[in-house]
């Protein structure tokens, strides 16, 4: 993703590399000897300043450390050794006498302490747990990357596709000011008024699916869950779409099951998500084309589909259509706006109701949009648990 | 009242192409345009225009300064590395702040950088300044 550097969460590669750190002889043999066998791989070193030395080298996923040793201390090797990873775990080993320094190590960013001595399954123990909490350390850091890695992708995007409509409309008034009342070749000023009237168009579309994805992401709008019936609402949402689909000569039609179409979510967001589905297949259709949204219910689960008889979506973009800020550079499409928020909207809610959203399509026949939702149980069974419910409550 | 100079303006934008235009006609430059980098290279070769005015964000994200070096420093537009190049766009990034090591290495950079919208009065004194152009007097 862009290049930046993401932790590598592949561990099973090869065997975890330790370092020892000890100016003991025979507590340096034996640690090695101990992990050794459980199948790490252990590099042991004197003191400090090697030790630090190997550390910046091998780049270890685990260092265990005395606390006392001539030259750099065990604490100094602490607090330097986080420079170049900071989820390297460090356990302490340390004599009952220092106990008061190993807790000031933990403070300094060491994972855990042994006081010697100590038998070899405490040692395999300690460092199995300290590896464990590597792993946790490593993934909580790479999905916090992921996250600042989106969000400044999608500050770049969401900046830029405002402020090319805005600038757009702003020079169209500046030139307009500037060429002043006279008759200029080239200036046709209906043209350009219904240029800047489209131009905030798309920028207020923009901003409303920017806002539907916020509140998405605060969960605002997504959070209730009552039971809907998809033959009733389709139908209501279809009706909203007659005058667009009417002015391009589209026809709009619809084939639902009559009983048991229902899902168990929130209907403002099934509203955008329809909205989105068949605003695109209106404006991605062929004039005098039709817009046929079906349905079914197989085996618990319901697919809503929304066919269009448009210009297709060629296979070497399918890949990228549910990607923020996605949209198809073709000629084929050149004259349709968009926000390329629409699509990713959907995937979001759809994803959020436990569902999936796919799609088929031939160039120059047209795409389907298919939903697939959990069903909800059946009306009677609902209502009569819900009913208990309530009364449970009360009494 | 025309100089006999002619612009080419490379953007992805057809609203910006649309209103730039009358305003450097009224200038007396031809104006020339294209709608992407690679257009934009062939209209290049095709014209030999006397100021290119450039856009960053067009298909991809720096295809601007893919233009930009392309005609400085590509031996196939060898011929037209002396045109001066504005570059124009919505945002608020230098090419300096954008790669902090152009001035180093003498790339990327183009003749002068300015964003959008435009201050006109500013784009066309630019314009005119590269193109060699004296100060149009208005005839209002």
């Amino acid at each position: 993703m862009n290049g930046e550097h993401v932790p590598d969460l592949d561990f099973q590669k090869e065997p975890e590399s330790i370092i020892v750190i000890d100016d003991d002889y025979a507590m340096r043999l034996s640690c090695s000897q101990i992990l050794t066998k459980s199948g790490f791989q252990v590099e042991t070193y004197e003191d400090g300043a090697r030790g630090l030395e190997a550390i910046a080298r091998l780049k270890p996923s685990l260092v265990v450390v005395d606390l006392k040793m001539p030259g750099i201390s065990g604490m100094e090797v602490i607090s330097r050794l986080h420079d170049g990873d900071p989820c390297i775990v460090t356990i302490v080993i340390t004599g009952y006498a220092t106990i008061g320094t190993a807790v000031e190590a933990m403070k300094a960013g060491a994972y855990d302490f042994l006081p010697k001595p100590f038998k070899p399954d405490e040692l395999r123990l300690i460092v199995r747990r300290g590896l464990e909490r590597r792993c946790l350390l490593l993934r909580a850091r790479r999905a916090e990357m992921e996250r600042e890695l989106l969000k400044r992708r999608f500050i770049t995007f969401v900046s830029h596709e405002l402020k090319t409509p805005l600038a757009a409309v702003h020079q169209y008034l500046d030139v307009l000011k500037h060429l002043g009342d006279g008759k200029t070749s080239g200036v046709d000023r209906e043209v350009w008024l219904g240029r800047c009237l489209r131009r905030t168009e798309e920028m207020q579309e923009i901003i409303n699916d920017w806002l539907t994805l916020a509140k998405m992401e605060s969960e605002r709008l997504s959070r209730r869950r009552i039971r809907v019936d998809l033959a009733r609402i389709i139908p209501e949402i279809i009706k909203n779409y007659e005058d667009l689909a009417a002015a391009r000569g589209i026809s709009l039609r619809s084939e639902l099951p009559g009983e048991g179409y229902l899902v168990w979510g929130d209907p403002n967001c099934l509203t955008v998500l329809l909205d989105n589905l068949i605003v695109n297949a209106i404006k991605y259709n062929k004039p005098e084309g039709t817009v046929a949204v079906s349905g079914e219910v197989i085996d618990g689960e319901v697919t809503i589909c929304v066919a269009d008889t448009g210009i297709g979506i060629p296979e070497e973009y399918r890949d990228r259509l549910f990607d923020e800020f996605f949209r198809i550079k073709d000629t084929a499409c050149e004259e349709v706006t968009g926000t390329g928020l629409g699509l990713p909207i959907c995937k979001r809610i759809v994803s959020e109701m436990s569902g999936r959203i796919d799609v088929n399509s031939q160039v120059g026949v047209g795409s389907v949009f298919s939903v697939h939702l959990p069903a909800c149980r059946e009306p009677d069974e609902q209502g009569a648990k819900e009913e208990a419910a309530s009364e449970s409550q009360v009494g | 009242m025309a100089t006999g100079k002619k612009i080419l303006v490379i953007d992805d934008d057809a609203d910006f192409r649309a209103s730039i235009r009358p305003l450097l006609e009224g200038e007396g430059f031809a104006v020339i345009e294209a709608s992407s980098g690679k257009a934009g290279l062939e209209k290049l070769v095709e014209h030999n225009p006397d100021v290119i005015v450039l856009d960053v964000m067009m298909e991809t994200l720096e295809e601007g300064y893919g233009v930009n070096q392309a005609v400085k420093y590509q031996d196939r537009y060898k011929d037209f590395r002396h045109i001066p190049i504005v570059m124009v766009s919505s945002i608020q990034e230098t090419p300096l702040e954008r790669y902090p090591y152009a001035e180093a290495v003498d790339m990327i950079q183009p003749n002068r950088y300015l964003s959008k919208p435009l201050d006109i009065g500013k784009f066309l004194e630019v314009v005119r300044r590269l193109a060699h152009v004296a100060p149009h007097v208005s005839q209002r």
